[in-house]
């Protein structure tokens, strides 16, 4: 069974308007738009910010510039899951008044351990080079995430929680701005009192900021037929908080069970506090078993012993879930900006699979992009001449020097574990120049998929959840009634909606009979669906999980 | 028309909720506040009667620390003209001292109608509205459902058991909002972006202990599990005579 | 000597029940303080029913008469109990956290220009001075506060003080009184839609959810609801009210209703978190379904294994023998 063929393609003429399209109610101008408050778009604010007022106050005479930022949560952070291990360099660079006991991180990283674990057994591994994580520090990006938020409200930036961008608003090949999702419709389609329709908001620079599978980033590249060396391709992370009896003290990473040897993958263990830990499993969407349920994988691992000496007696306390660009190096659209438009962060693909890294990089793109929009702005032009600036600083940053030593990593490892580890290693010691040719990859949709075993996984409420009490603890509290925004294909046979039941980590998909029931409002926006299967759309604002620690 | 909404900054009900250490207050670390639903009611029925009756103010005044100011935003980006904020860094569980700072600032405001939600859904006190009431010596019309005004006058519905009760009083009156008044409408863009230049006064306030004194803030005992009384059908005499004797709900 | 007002309740003339768990309370109370316990009750005549306040505690049962009293009239009653609060010298007031009461007892409570211990769970007294436990965050705190003003006014929840026969004289005098005008008026009361009781708040919810397989099949939900003769009301888990088979305005859990009834019988429901999240707080909860391991029997106080299509119609006809 191969995913693809059920699946239908992204629906371009809804998400490319041209400006001046009938459907939006109130239009607001702003300068420079930034769609996602997540790091990478927080931190291009910031910098743009700083940029304007420092230009301003030395006589500089741009005047005032209104910068924007779009986030479809409620509130900031509530869509933002990572580990995560933080690399605070970007922050030193955003704030070199501050120190490092300023920022919004836990604790730094001291003991880490990497295990290779078995159903009943783990065995110690030396740390691979690229995991090493001195000098980082664990971190929630929510907390992260809010306090970026702070600082850019402080330099003016609007920030509008609630609001999600539905499509691009183009004027031939230069992007314009956004139309935002109109809130408050029935399920049947029809306005409800509170009906607010769609916003139509022009901006000179819109920055493209979605995270991981970026729906309007995804969008641009298709529409101006922008491709990469190889397809990007994706890993869905289910992750979990909890409160334990047991302190934890290392940041510890493990290889190995339960990701089946014909799948890439591993988890990691974080702890925020001694006693509050941030856990989590990481797969790959090109795993081969159509029956391979992420979710129930990490309720499994759980029992492990390694992890139940941690959590037993404990209380979980947020789940969440989200995909991860994994394509590297190969997988980078062959330009990131066009007239009118960058791409920052996971949208762009800036992931490091290897170091597990993704936050500094989204936080990099931002201020490189910042700059080139700032010198557009001064030059009055915000067309493709100026932004190409912000593909030229990347590309000799340190960004994409780091990607391209790993840049195979992640590939080598689609012929299973073991060929992956010995491929790795070798890439690690030669610095990444043997094997060094481009390892092609298929998109994860084009992966075929056979039916291994069935599994019988039974939660028993406590150390293991079910996938609807899981999204309880998401703080997802989506309206009920809201319309579906799941675009299905035409046709899912049986097989097809049980793998989609299982490829959803919260529940959204099941096998009803022989037909597939889609529960839209338990959506936490992982966009596993839209990997594999039907396309994700934007719902109204504050729709979906609210993430507290993530 | 010249309309109040007094409202409060409270923690988002659906979080868990951490006591905290001294046992006296809630953990407040990484809480997520917001307006309370139930003022959501009475803001956005203070922004209709301000469009129905075509011109008019609507004040938005709060009791509440600093950080309140973002509440207050809120309801002007919802449509509000200007905002007050009575700064107390803590607020005291006796409901009245509340009650009478609120009183003091709205007295002098020269209101036809001074709007609150039913209840804050942190300390569910559901006090405050009747009492400024009684201390503005004004007309009280609690948990409204629908609201109709004339000039000089009005007409709400309340729900009681078995019915619903529709009222007559005359203007200026306090109304307490339940839920069911109306949908309150999101805040737009345009709105928000309006709402930052918006005059918004901060007042510091004093305020007496009040006559409730927190002893302790304790969570509920776990419900531990009850029994199972049998099987099928035939478990069912058992179960009935333990609802009647045991447990005594029927 | 402590003096203690139970303020009590009556409709249409008839005392209504929750008069007798105000008067237990406040015998509670006046037992610990050293003291007695007076009755009030405001009607438009002689209210029927108040002659077994006495058997519950009361003193004194005193009746003031006003043609006021005949509708709701807070603004009046409130100008009425205050007064009486001040002329009789009482340092404790209770009243019933009715929806009627939760509406009164703020305007007395600002009157005498003292605080007000609204929806009390639990009361008790210590060295003279009153303290008293109540839900916050919607019950899942509870707040234990000493209540230092006087009179000490507190509004107790209905269904939790169980009514506890501590006999006293409760010797009756009735009085009527003058009242001023209020200047809100009544103008109408309209009937709720025949057999619709909301689910939030019934005092006696039945709920039902896939394991009926069918939305047919909740005819007997309404069946059983209907035995218990008029004051349930039949809520929906969230998934039947996805498949449509149920108005969202009957859910329960998540973003439908949080339910707080005094009975809680869930039938046919797994008790998925978001589910229990609604009715937790419930004070007796019953799970009837044909998996025993189902999550809800961990949170239920008493439960039948077995198929719902055979207990449920059995539970209704005993009911119905218990309610006439």
């Amino acid at each position: 069974m191969v995913p693809a063929q059920y699946q239908p393609p992204l629906p371009l003429a809804r998400l490319i308007l041209p400006v001046g399209s009938e459907g939006a109610g109130d239009r607001m101008d702003l300068d420079v738009l930034f769609v996602g408050a997540g790091p990478a778009g927080l931190a291009g604010a910031i910098e743009l910010a700083r940029l304007v007022q420092r230009d301003n106050a030395a006589g500089g005479g741009l005047g005032d510039v209104r910068i924007g930022v779009l986030e479809k949560a409620a509130a900031l952070g509530e869509h933002s899951l990572s580990g995560a291990v933080v690399n605070p360099r970007p922050f030193r660079e955003l704030f070199p008044d501050l120190g490092d006991a300023d920022f919004p991180f836990r604790a730094p990283v001291t003991k880490e351990a990497v295990y290779l674990l078995s159903a009943g057994h783990r065995f110690r591994m030396p740390t691979p080079p690229t995991m090493h994580n001195r000098g980082n520090y664990v971190a929630s990006l929510c907390e992260v995430v809010r306090w970026l938020g702070a600082r850019a409200e402080e330099l003016g930036v609007n920030v509008f929680t609630g609001f999600p961008a539905a499509a691009l608003l183009v004027d031939g090949d230069r992007v314009a701005g956004v139309r935002t999702a109109a809130s408050g419709i029935a399920r049947n389609g029809s306005p409800l009192p509170g009906y607010a329709a769609p916003n139509d908001i022009a901006a000179r620079v819109t920055a493209l900021a979605e995270g991981t599978r970026g729906m309007l980033a995804q969008a641009y590249l298709e529409w101006q037929r922008i491709s990469s060396a190889n397809p990007q391709i994706y890993a869905l992370g289910v992750k979990e908080i909890w409160e334990t009896k047991r302190p934890l003290d290392a940041v510890i990473h493990t290889l190995g069970w339960p990701v089946p040897s014909d799948a890439f993958g591993g988890s990691f263990v974080y702890p925020l506090e001694p006693n509050v830990l941030a856990l989590g499993l990481v797969v790959g969407l090109d795993y081969r078993d159509r029956r391979l349920d992420v979710h129930t994988l990490l309720q499994r691992m759980k029992r492990h012993p390694l992890f139940r000496g941690y959590l037993e007696g404990g209380e979980m306390v947020e789940w969440g879930a989200k995909t991860i660009p994994e394509g590297g190096y190969y997988a980078l659209p062959a330009r990131r900006h066009g007239d009118g438009v960058v791409l920052l962060g996971d949208s762009a693909g800036l992931v490091d699979v290897p170091s597990l890294k993704g936050i500094h990089y989204a936080m990099q793109s931002g201020i490189f992009a910042a700059r080139a929009i700032f010198q557009a702005l001064k030059a009055g032009d915000a067309t493709a001449v100026h932004l190409a600036a912000y593909d030229r600083m990347l590309d000799q940053s340190y960004v994409a020097s780091d990607l391209y030593r790993t840049r195979n990593m992640r590939s080598a490892f689609k012929g299973g574990l073991v060929a992956g580890a010995f491929q790795a290693g070798l890439m690690t010691l030669t610095g990444g120049r043997f094997p060094g040719a481009r390892i092609p990859m298929e998109a994860d949709a084009a992966v075929p998929r056979h039916t291994g075993a069935a599994v019988d996984f039974v939660p028993d409420g406590r150390l293991t959840v079910s996938k609807v009490d899981a999204v309880f603890k998401s703080g997802n509290a989506t309206r009920d009634t809201i319309p579906t925004h799941l675009v299905v294909g035409p046709v899912v046979p049986a097989d097809v909606a049980d793998f989609y039941a299982h490829l959803c980590p919260a529940g959204v998909y099941e096998r009803v009979g022989d037909a597939l029931g889609v529960n839209a409002p338990n959506c936490v926006d992982c966009k596993a669906t839209d990997v594999l299967g039907p396309r994700w759309t934007p719902r109204e604002g504050g729709s979906g999980p609210k993430y507290k620690r993530m | 028309m010249k309309i109040a909404v007094c409202v409060k900054r409270v923690p988002d009900t659906e979080a868990r909720v951490k006591i905290g250490a001294g046992g006296k207050a809630v953990d407040e670390a990484g809480v997520k506040f917001v307006l309370n639903p139930y003022d959501e009611f009475a803001v956005e029925e203070a922004l209709r009667r301000k469009e129905q009756a075509g011109t008019g103010e609507v004040v938005i005044v709060c009791l509440g620390p600093a950080a309140a100011q973002e509440t207050i935003r809120t309801a002007l980006a919802m449509g509000a003209d200007r905002g007050v904020l009575l700064q107390a860094d803590a607020i005291p569980a006796d409901g009245f001292e509340v009650a009478k700072a609120l009183a003091a600032e709205l007295r002098p405001g020269g209101y036809d109608l001074i709007l609150f939600g039913k209840m804050a859904v942190d300390d569910y006190n559901q006090q405050v509205g009747p009492m400024v009431a009684e201390l503005l010596d004004l007309p009280c019309v609690t948990s409204i459902v629908h609201l109709d005004l004339t000039a000089g006058a009005g007409v709400a519905e309340r729900e009681i058991e078995g019915g619903v009760e529709v009222v007559e009083f005359p203007l200026p009156a306090v109304l307490t909002a339940e839920k069911g008044l109306n949908e309150p409408r999101f805040p737009a863009l345009k709105g928000i972006m309006a709402a930052k230049k918006k005059p918004l006064e901060t007042k510091p306030v004093a305020l007496g202990a009040g006559g409730v004194e927190v002893v302790a803030l304790t969570t509920p005992a776990e419900r531990t599990a009850g029994k199972i009384v049998g099987e099928g059908a035939a478990a069912v005499p058992e179960l009935v005579r333990l609802l009647r004797e045991e447990a005594k709900v029927i | 000597m402590s003096r203690v007002l139970a303020v009590c309740e009556q409709r249409d003339g008839v005392l209504r029940k929750v008069s007798h768990e105000v008067v237990t309370a406040a015998r509670r109370l006046a037992d610990a303080l050293g003291g007695e316990v007076d009755a009030l009750v405001l009607g438009a005549a002689a209210v029927r029913g108040t002659d077994v306040l006495g058997r519950y505690g009361a003193d004194r049962v005193v009746t003031l008469t006003s043609a006021a009293f005949r509708r709701s009239a807070p603004e009046e009653c409130a100008g009425t109990i205050a007064g009486r609060v001040q002329s009789g010298g009482y340092d404790t007031v209770l009243l019933a956290a009715s929806a009627t009461g939760k509406d009164l007892a703020p305007r007395v409570a600002a009157k005498l220009g003292v605080a007000l211990a609204q929806d009390v769970t639990d009361a008790t007294a210590e060295s003279g001075v009153v303290t008293a436990v109540r839900p916050i965050y919607a019950g899942k705190v509870l707040l234990k506060v000493r209540l230092t003003a006087r009179p000490a006014i507190l509004a107790i929840r209905p269904s939790v003080f169980t009514p506890v026969e501590r006999p006293r004289a409760g010797a009756a005098e009735t009085a009527a009184v003058d009242v001023a005008a209020g200047r809100v008026v009544v103008r109408e009361v309209k009937a709720a839609a025949a057999g619709t009781l909301d689910v939030g708040e019934a005092s006696i919810v039945v709920s039902g959810g896939r394991g009926l397989k069918e939305p047919a099949n909740f005819k007997l939900l309404e069946e059983l609801a209907a035995a218990f003769g008029g004051v349930a009301a039949v809520g929906a888990s969230r998934a039947v009210v996805d498949a449509g088979w149920r108005p969202h305005a009957d859910q329960v859990g998540q973003t439908g209703k949080t339910v707080s009834p005094t009975l809680y019988i869930a039938v046919g429901i797994s008790g998925a978190v978001q589910h229990l999240a609604g009715m937790r707080t419930s004070k007796v909860i019953v799970a009837i379904n044909k998996d025993k391991d189902a999550p809800i029997f961990k949170l239920a106080d008493y439960g039948i294994v077995g198929d719902l299509f055979e207990v449920v119609p059995k539970l209704a006809a005993e009911i119905k023998k218990v309610y006439g």
